[in-house]
């Protein structure tokens, strides 16, 4: 364990008044007259303020997390030892940069040095953020694949944890139903959201636009725990009782219709602004030619507009299925938790993120196979929706760049 | 003035955008088998006016026709007339060159398909030949037919855009400044095409340069300011023209 | 030779066969147009009327005022008052004192019920025995005396008054009895109970599964509340200067092209990934607090990160150069250039941005399950203290305290966790609307 706020409050102190040391001793080298100055009194200030601050918080904040991590046993300095040292680098760097001012110097270029290091850190945290995700998630899942068979996990046919040991534990049959209840939400939400998209920038007059796009736009901004409960109260007894029931399908509220449809709701905004975007950028010249020809609008889109605009709808589709992928509320929520092969729409079936979810929550023990797995799944997951990604983002970017 | 037969002729044209009065109680004539050009400083209302002809102002929500446009005496702005109907009848070429993102072939068989011109494809690929060689294309595109119209030059676009057109068999052309975006000798071979099309067609030009206007059409229109100032035989307009603001304009005084 | 003329077409004013046959087709190409609006529409219409249906009455709360004696006798026999000594007592012998209270109160009024004492006992909420307990303890001097106090009622009292139980189907429900629901419409005659306002709702924190009557949301939005404050001084600054940097300073080369794609790539990865990121090196490496607001927020920051970037860049890059050479032109450097010109600029939309990422994390739910924060949490966790530190203490948050109640089984939870979501889409409501007033206010178009 190693204390924080002692030292980052020294430190903290030091750079404020070596700000003001430096503004003044900047100040008082030339009795006041700025020209002599290479800079604005406060430059200098500033390279006090950041000579301090900076690699004192950066040992600071770095070392504590190191401790923490590696366990208190890596603290090999005493903390009070480790806070005295902190201190000292703070107030060597108040002094040094605090002694080297003087009118010569070129005191905003090294401030704004300093500030493009902090600037450039920042950027670095995304991809500090890619290789965590990825190293943490591949070090779990190398312990899970040292415990358990990969060829089960690959390509077993059951799902059945039993945490007395001999677990079978398959991603197959967690992917159907992912792929399922995604492929009943695609089915949803792109013909929806694609015409809805195209009535509203081709058809609506002013008055309904200004009314429907707002209100699909709200249905954006509702999380998902919304929809969750939206399926879990109304969708699903709705669908066991007006459909599944009747129609002898089963009795089970929860099921991959329930999720899926509730899921091709949250995806109809998402459908539709993107394809609205991409319609949009298809240039009007090309719908002047057709209507010019005598092709009616509805022939102009058909056979122009979305033809023209087809890789980036493609994009947009495989950006929605990553999305309905890796969806993880709805789907806890809605689908159930019945890991099986089955082609009924209303049976519950579970997905990759439900057991993601359902292996690591309550009490989890870290060295057994069953909560390991998650991290298997979920490294499964990464890679599926990265690559659906990665090839939706370049479709889009080549289709944009052909109409810049 | 020649008596060929009135192809179009308009009638106290009024147009609005919104609140903007853009075209102010034009009249004028047009005649079958002629090029008659549309000239005037921009912002004059050429190009609105031109697209009145076939209707293609409908598409903008703003925009108001009041007046009477007849095509052949059928009043086309009358209720029963279908502007899609009409646009078959009615071709337009754009100032830029605008293919469709599909391949030569379909850029020009997209009219007579939607149409229904053609009953098979034999029918279709005798269409399509006869429309791009009337563009003066067929040589250039007849081993790319497959290819998309987007990869020809600027001024084989144009073409194709003129191929495209006449494949709906159209009886008048109408063409919105089609060299603006071309190069010079593009430019010659399109004013070339322009002069052979006459012979078949009933061509309007909307053109920002006069010498191009003296160049292909018979008959010159000079707008300015939402008005029709002066409308009479190209050759007249140019040598001896009667109104003051035509002959600041061609003397390069206005515009 | 151009003497016949170039008509090859038919009248305008007779429609052919083939163009009113495509004109149906635009018609029907229209209505199907207009019907997927339509159902987008009615889709919103029916989510928020089913939230509402089933939510808005956990803002109302059934209560019973009840007239009773605290017996010194059962409360504190040695009759010292004191503290230590008087806790011994627990809600059990508590809970004896007020249903005796009740069970006087109803011979009082004359209410005769034909049910055994531990049926009407049951009238009452789990919780009032506590309830009680907390306020003898808080004034020792009541003991002895009569006190006139509300308590909460059973979660089934209160759905009958919300139309949720009625006599049929408390028939078959083994949680109530007709009797009960006599003696309640009894107590209404006399005033005595009634349904108000439900503030605890939303400043109590949770109970058990057995008393949904006393579950509120107190915990859960002091915790949101936390992250929301973690995620907007991390994300904020570190969003706004990686912007900086990848807009107006980075080099166009492989390193920034991979830094571009990958934040494309972050903002689009599943929230539950930054849910096994955060359980993997915040819980299991760096051994911090389960279920602390400070480990959810700071995966809720780095999910929001780059959906706070991608729009930061878009309302830099959307301030003209112009500016730029302008500022350049009289002398000041790069830094200056966009820190004095560029950011003030582009400020409005950044904050816009910013605000629509914080209602994303706001209503995120997926990744706080596996840190921890579904676990169930009476106490309000302060934001900081010496041991747990800053915002260390454990939380929950309001869409994980939706999810907690629609695990538990007791019906009277559906109407908690609809009653939540309206909370919640109140404060989304909120700051979206704060976005889009910062968008119209100070939006400027070049």
């Amino acid at each position: 364990m190693v204390s924080l706020s002692f030292p980052f409050g020294v430190t903290l102190f030091l750079a404020v008044i070596g700000f003001f040391a430096g503004r003044a001793k900047a100040t008082s080298s030339v009795n006041g007259n700025f020209r002599l100055l290479q800079a604005l009194p406060k430059a200098y200030g500033q390279t006090v303020l950041f000579s301090t601050l900076i690699p004192a918080s950066l040992l600071l904040f770095g070392w504590a997390f190191v401790v923490r991590i590696l366990g208190p046993d890596f603290a090999v300095l005493p903390d009070f030892v480790f806070q005295g040292l902190v201190i000292a680098i703070a107030t060597i760097g108040a002094g040094v940069s605090y002694h080297l001012i003087k009118p010569s110097q070129r005191a905003r270029a090294i401030s704004e040095r300093w500030i493009m290091g902090l600037l450039i850190a920042a950027s670095a945290l995304a991809i500090v953020t890619t290789i965590g995700i990825v190293l943490s998630m591949l070090s779990e899942s190398a312990n899970f694949f040292r415990q358990h068979s990969w060829t089960d996990f690959f390509f077993g046919a059951v799902w059945a944890p039993n945490f007395r040991g001999g677990s079978e534990l398959s991603i197959l049959p967690l992917l159907w139903g992912t792929l399922y209840i995604s492929l009943i939400s695609l089915i949803v939400a792109v013909p929806i959201g694609l015409f809805a998209a195209i009535y509203l920038s081709e058809y609506a007059g002013t008055r309904l636009r200004s009314v429907a796009k707002p209100a699909i736009e709200i249905l954006a901004g509702i999380p998902t725990i919304v929809y969750g409960l939206f399926a879990l109260i109304t969708v699903g007894p709705m669908l066991r009782d007006f459909f599944a029931q009747p129609l002898g399908l089963g009795g089970s509220s929860s099921s991959v219709m329930t999720a899926g449809l509730v899921m091709g709701v949250m995806l109809i905004p998402f459908v539709s602004s993107l394809s609205d975007d991409i319609i949009n950028a298809v240039p009007q010249a090309m719908r002047d030619g057709s209507l010019g020809l005598g092709a009616t609008k509805s022939e102009t889109i058909r056979q122009v507009v979305v033809p023209a605009a087809l890789p980036g709808i493609v994009g947009a589709v495989l950006l929605a299925a990553s999305r309905a992928i890796g969806e993880t509320m709805i789907v806890v929520l809605g689908a159930g938790a019945a890991a099986r092969f089955d082609l009924n729409p209303f049976e519950a079936m579970t997905t990759v993120t439900v057991k993601i979810v359902s292996q690591l929550t309550g009490d989890t023990d870290f060295a057994s196979p069953e909560t390991l797995v998650a991290f298997a799944l979920g490294l499964s997951l990464f890679v599926i929706t990265l690559g659906l990604n990665i090839v939706a983002l370049v479709i889009v970017r080549k289709y944009r760049e052909q109409y810049e | 003035m020649t008596d060929l037969p009135i192809k179009i002729s308009a009638r106290n044209v009024d147009v609005f955008y919104g609140a903007i009065h853009a075209i102010k109680s034009v009249n004028v004539e047009i005649a079958d088998k002629m090029v008659t050009s549309f000239i005037g400083p921009s912002g004059c209302g050429k190009s609105t006016f031109l697209r009145c002809i076939n209707r293609m102002n409908d598409t903008i929500d703003v925009c108001r026709v009041t007046g009477d446009i007849l095509i052949d005496a059928e009043d086309i702005y009358d209720r029963r007339v279908d502007p899609v109907q009409l646009r078959a009848k009615v071709g337009m070429v754009f100032q830029k060159p605008n293919p469709f993102p599909k391949s030569i072939y379909d850029n020009v068989a997209y009219g007579p398909k939607i149409h229904g011109m053609a009953r098979n494809k034999t029918d279709l690929d005798e269409i399509v030949e006869k429309s791009l060689r009337r563009a003066a294309l067929w040589d250039e595109a007849k081993d790319r037919l497959q290819e998309p119209g987007t990869g020809l030059s600027g001024g084989q676009q144009q073409r194709l855009c003129i191929a495209r057109a006449v494949a709906t068999e159209p009886e008048v052309l109408l063409m919105d400044e089609p060299c603006s975006a071309l190069d010079p000798i593009a430019t010659a071979q399109i004013e070339q095409l322009i002069d052979e099309l006459r012979s078949s067609y009933s061509v309007v030009i909307v053109t920002h340069s006069m010498a191009q206007a003296s160049r292909v059409s018979d008959r010159t229109a000079f707008f300015h300011l939402g008005e029709l100032v002066e409308y009479g035989d190209t050759s007249h307009i140019f040598t001896n023209p009667s109104d003051k603001r035509t002959e600041s304009y061609i003397t390069g005084r206005i515009g | 030779m151009t003497a016949h003329s170039t008509k090859k077409h038919g009248s305008l004013l007779v429609k052919d066969a083939r163009t009113q046959r495509r004109n149906n087709a635009e018609l029907r190409f229209r209505a199907y147009g207009l019907t997927a609006v339509i159902v987008g529409i009615l889709a919103l219409i029916v989510l928020l009327v089913s939230i509402f249906s089933n939510g808005i009455s956990a803002f109302q709360q059934t209560k019973l005022m009840i007239t009773l004696e605290l017996p010194e006798a059962k409360l504190d026999q040695k009759g010292q008052r004191d503290l230590d000594v008087m806790k011994k007592v627990t809600t059990i012998g508590y809970s004896k004192v007020l249903g005796n209270g009740l069970i006087d109160q109803l011979d009082r009024l004359g209410i005769a019920t034909d049910l055994k004492d531990k049926d009407v006992r049951e009238i009452l909420s789990k919780e009032s025995a506590a309830t009680l307990r907390d306020v003898v303890l808080a004034d020792p001097s009541l003991i002895g005396t009569t006190v006139t106090m509300e308590f909460l009622v059973n979660g089934r009292i209160d759905g009958y008054f919300k139309g949720r139980v009625d006599r049929a189907s408390a028939e078959l429900d083994k949680n109530v009895k007709p009797g009960q629901l006599d003696i309640a419409d009894a107590l209404t005659e006399h005033g005595l109970m009634y349904t108000q306002f439900n503030l605890d709702f939303i400043l109590a924190p949770d109970a058990s599964d057995q008393r949904p009557e006393a579950a509120g949301l107190g915990v859960a939005i002091l915790g949101s509340i936390y992250m929301m404050l973690v995620v907007l001084f991390v994300a904020l600054p570190v969003g706004v200067a990686a912007s900086i940097y990848l807009e107006e300073f980075a080099p166009k080369n492989r390193l920034t092209d991979v830094i571009e794609v990958n934040i494309s790539n972050l903002a689009a990865v599943p929230s539950i990934v930054y849910g096994i990121l955060g359980l993997a090196i915040f819980i299991n490496m760096a051994q911090f607090n389960q279920s602390s607001p400070l480990v959810g927020g700071l995966v809720l920051t780095l999910m929001t990160l780059p959906r706070i970037i991608i729009p930061a860049r878009a309302a830099l890059k959307s301030v003209p150069p112009s500016i730029r050479d302008a500022a350049l032109g009289v002398g000041a450097s790069r830094m200056q250039t966009v820190f004095h010109h560029v950011l003030p600029l582009a400020a409005p939309g950044i904050l816009t941005g910013v605000i629509i990422g914080l209602g994303q994390a706001l209503g995120e739910t997926a990744p706080l399950l596996l840190i921890g924060m579904v676990a169930f949490v009476r106490e309000y966790p302060a934001a900081f203290t010496a041991d747990a530190g800053l915002f260390g203490e454990a939380s929950t948050a309001l869409p994980v305290q939706v999810f907690n109640w629609t695990q538990r089984a007791d019906p009277a939870f559906v109407e908690r966790a609809s009653g939540a979501i309206i909370v919640l889409l109140v404060f989304l409501l909120i700051m979206n609307a704060l976005a889009i007033f910062l968008r119209r206010r100070y939006e400027r178009r070049w």
